[in-house]
């Protein structure tokens, strides 16, 4: 089963925040091609929420290309073309980093010191120049 | 429409509550009404539902005017006021069997489901129970009949943190059936915001602010530019702004996103905050 983290007193809308986590796992490969999901009712139930409004972060999904909708059998994670993940990928880290970026202004750490760090997990981590290479 | 409102007005003494509210609700939303501490919410309820009469005005229910009800219409309202003014002296179980002869319909094993569940001891006198205890049996009370609209008045107040987790899961097991209407009067913002998907504010006699919650949540945010000319800034559709040196901040109740794109070409820095709905009813309340 799928967890979900929802802090439901965020600004940000319960729906979106389901949308984000289940895009996470599917474009850095946790849900692969063909899982089936979770019903609207039961992430409602285990999670605590309106069932409208996993319907809508579902819906959302679909509309992205994410998940595919079987009749009676409910939704399906779906073929993910690989230019597009990686278009989602940087995407994604893109607003990772721009609240990364944003933490480190408020904490008056400036461009190179950042940088810098990031180079240094980079290496720790074996991150080589070449992302594909990674997998 | 589930329940219209038109010029609805109610006044006490001198002081005017409901000021001409004019108030639509469609089938299955579940909607939160939030509102101060005397801003009326309880009147507007009982105004709604013909408990203590609004002084103009016209609210139809399911259809039908609210001051002449069919029995069919009432069979399909349930109602769970602030105060326990059921009849103290009877067993929770002979009050349940008493309430059960006014319906047609009558869910028995949701009823003993909820009881058992909430611990309630049905040889008890309703005068015997706790508060909270008390509440969770007029909560059994209106459920039981599966109405197909529901309006609470302030349901949690009474309840502990596991009984108001409890009564909002099974506000959510109703919503699941998407032909039921629910509003729930609070004013305490996290008890709605796992279920309501509407949130309609009172504030000053009048239904201020009505919307998706989401839509609140997106459009309702926090909006500051950074830039070297603070005085020429004005923010659209901002519901307050203030201006510091180099800094300009306000509320706004939707984002122009052509207006940033412009700044933003133009050098300056434009940051969008997203607000808790606390934030956001505060703000909205000033």
């Amino acid at each position: 089963m799928i967890q979900f983290n929802i802090e439901a007193s965020s600004g940000i809308p319960i729906y979106r925040q389901v949308f984000e986590q289940v895009e996470r796992m599917i474009v850095n490969g946790y849900l692969v091609e063909g899982t089936f999901l979770p019903s609207v009712r039961q992430v409602a139930n285990t999670i605590d929420v309106n069932p409208m409004t996993i319907s809508k972060a579902y819906g959302l999904l679909e509309e992205r290309g994410y998940l595919t909708r079987l009749r009676g059998k409910g939704m399906m994670v779906a073929h993910q073309s690989e230019e597009k993940s990686k278009k989602e990928k940087m995407m994604i880290l893109d607003k990772m980093i721009a609240e990364l970026v944003s933490d480190a202004v408020q904490m008056g750490i400036n461009k190179q010191e950042l940088l810098t760090l990031i180079a240094d997990k980079a290496e720790q981590l074996n991150l080589t120049d070449n992302i594909n290479s990674q997998g | 429409m589930t329940i219209q409102i038109s010029k609805l007005s109610k006044s006490y003494k001198n002081q005017q509550v409901l000021t001409e509210l004019d108030w639509s609700i469609k089938q299955g939303d579940v909607i939160g009404l939030l509102g101060k501490n005397g801003a009326g919410k309880s009147t507007l309820i009982n105004a709604i539902l013909n408990i203590n009469p609004a002084d103009s005005g016209s609210v139809a229910l399911l259809g039908e005017d609210n001051k002449v009800l069919t029995s069919e219409t009432k069979a399909r309202i349930g109602y769970v006021p602030q105060q326990n003014d059921e009849i103290s002296w009877l067993t929770v179980k002979e009050l349940i069997l008493f309430k059960k002869q006014f319906y047609a319909h009558w869910n028995d094993k949701k009823v003993a489901q909820l009881l058992s569940r909430w611990q309630i001891d049905t040889n008890k006198k309703m005068s015997e129970l706790s508060v909270g205890q008390g509440q969770r049996v007029l909560i059994i009370l209106a459920l039981a009949h599966e109405p197909d609209l529901m309006i609470f008045d302030e349901p949690a107040a009474a309840l502990d943190p596991a009984g108001r987790r409890d009564f909002l899961k099974e506000i959510v097991n109703l919503a699941a059936d998407e032909n039921k209407t629910i509003i729930f009067s609070t004013h305490i913002t996290t008890d709605l915001e796992r279920v309501a998907n509407k949130v309609a504010i009172l504030h000053q006699g009048k239904i201020c602010h009505f919307d998706d919650l989401d839509n609140v949540k997106e459009n309702v945010v926090k909006v500051s530019v950074i830039t070297d000319r603070a005085s020429d800034i004005k923010i659209p559709h901002a519901i307050n702004a203030h201006q510091d040196n180099h800094q300009v901040n306000g509320v706004v109740t939707q984002v122009d996103f052509l207006w940033k794109k412009e700044l933003e070409s133009q050098g300056h820095q434009v940051d969008i905050t997203p607000m808790s709905l606390e934030d956001i009813f505060l703000e909205l309340t000033v």
